[in-house]
């Protein structure tokens, strides 16, 4: 009896040691799995939330009237930081010294913003953002198709801004 | 230590005569209980169970005392083994269904599998080699699904001719890509596809370079992902 008894002791210790063993290694491997911890889609709303921020920002940061420049250069001062903020400084600059001559307004839509990667406080997007340039003198508009990989940042505000903007 | 050993051997042979050797062991028995007398000990002691089982009055009190006080030991210990083995299996088995059972992970692991999907197939369907048109079309109808995949099963054999006599080389590859929406067996996703056309007519020449914006949906059926549209996404500012 008392062997009998000691024998479905130990068996169903090893069995309780096997399950948690084998139940706590899939587990790592399950949520450890790549993927596993990007929200992009799994978290409905913080996906909707970057991508029409970030959409936006976009819009406003490529849209550029020679009349009015100071609304392009707030927006990217709000908007852009780190890489993007630089790259754009350079781009802004050159726009400025042909644009009143030309008589450039820039319009930007985005037509499509997918995230790619989505944490807390970065993301990456891929985003098809047509654009239309009109100049003096030219019945119509010339419009190009870009499509750009983003990187985002949330600030401490809680606000997305773009880090980093490259044309594929 | 010889010097101890010594005197204990002959005492080792006189334990074969019983009951009187005993008796005059038992102090010798506490001498090699010494530090560094520990063989000595232990034959002693092996000598002295000999004489216990000889002795039929001790032998099952002994035995009882023994076993006894031998599972009261273990109980504790092997309670709380068992306790912590079963916290182990349980809190493993939570974890893992937990975590297979996990809407989250779930929705994870689609939106992935749609993205390498949906990747290959849109690479596959802007690729074609003039020489090889059947085997390109038959790719194309293996990655789609629905009314695409009926357009493309259905090409005649005039339009065939078409695409060979055409004689481009055409490669696609997903630049980079991006999921839009899932929802159950359906899903969305925009990519950024570059196609790189030869001539073959020449292949010295410098391939030209197109680059798409597509938009595709995706569907499920039987666990894999196929297409089930796929267009360009046109300029729209109105």
């Amino acid at each position: 009896m008392k062997n009998v008894k000691t024998l479905v002791l130990a068996v169903v210790a090893v069995a309780a040691i096997a399950v948690g063993v084998v139940g706590w290694w899939q587990y790592v491997d399950l949520t450890s799995a790549k993927g596993a911890d990007n929200e992009a889609l799994v978290s409905a709303k913080n996906t909707s939330t970057v991508q029409s921020e970030v959409s936006q920002a976009l819009e406003k940061v490529l849209s550029y009237d020679y009349s009015d420049p100071q609304t392009t250069q707030q927006a990217a001062e709000k908007l852009l930081s780190g890489d993007a903020r630089k790259e754009y400084d350079t781009l802004f600059a050159a726009l400025q010294k042909q644009a009143p001559g030309q008589k450039l307004v820039l319009t930007a839509k985005v037509s499509a913003a997918g995230v790619k990667d989505l944490t807390d406080s970065k993301a990456t997007l891929l985003v098809f953002v047509d654009q239309s340039s009109r100049r003096a003198g030219e019945d119509q508009a010339n419009v190009s198709a870009a499509q750009l990989a983003i990187t985002a940042r949330k600030g401490s505000t809680g606000g997305w801004t773009i880090t980093g903007l490259r044309p594929l | 230590m010889t010097d101890e050993k010594e005197p204990v051997e002959p005492e080792q042979s006189g334990e074969d005569t019983p009951q009187d050797a005993d008796d005059t062991q038992e102090p010798a028995d506490e001498t090699p209980q010494e530090p560094g007398t520990a063989d000595d000990a232990t034959e002693a002691e092996d000598a002295d169970k000999a004489d216990e089982a000889e002795a039929d009055e001790a032998g099952p009190d002994e035995a009882g005392k023994a076993e006894e006080s031998g599972s009261k030991r273990i109980t504790t210990p092997v309670l709380i083994g068992l306790l912590v083995a079963l916290l182990l299996g349980i809190s493993g088995g939570v974890a893992w269904w937990s975590a297979a059972h996990s809407e989250d992970l779930e929705a994870a692991s689609d939106r992935d599998a749609v993205l390498v999907a949906a990747k290959q197939h849109i690479a596959t369907l802007n690729t074609l080699d003039y020489r090889k048109v059947d085997a390109g079309l038959k790719a194309w109808t293996s990655v789609t699904t629905g009314t695409l995949k009926d357009q493309f099963s259905s090409i005649s054999a005039d339009d065939r001719k078409l695409l060979a006599d055409q004689k481009k080389i055409s490669t696609g590859k997903v630049v980079d890509a991006a999921v839009l929406e899932v929802d159950g067996a359906s899903a969305r996703v925009i990519a950024s596809v570059e196609v790189e056309v030869r001539d073959g007519k020449d292949l010295s020449k410098d391939p030209s370079i197109k680059r798409n914006r597509f938009s595709a949906d995706l569907t499920r059926s039987g666990g894999t992902w196929k297409l089930d549209t796929l267009q360009q996404v046109a300029v729209d500012l109105s």
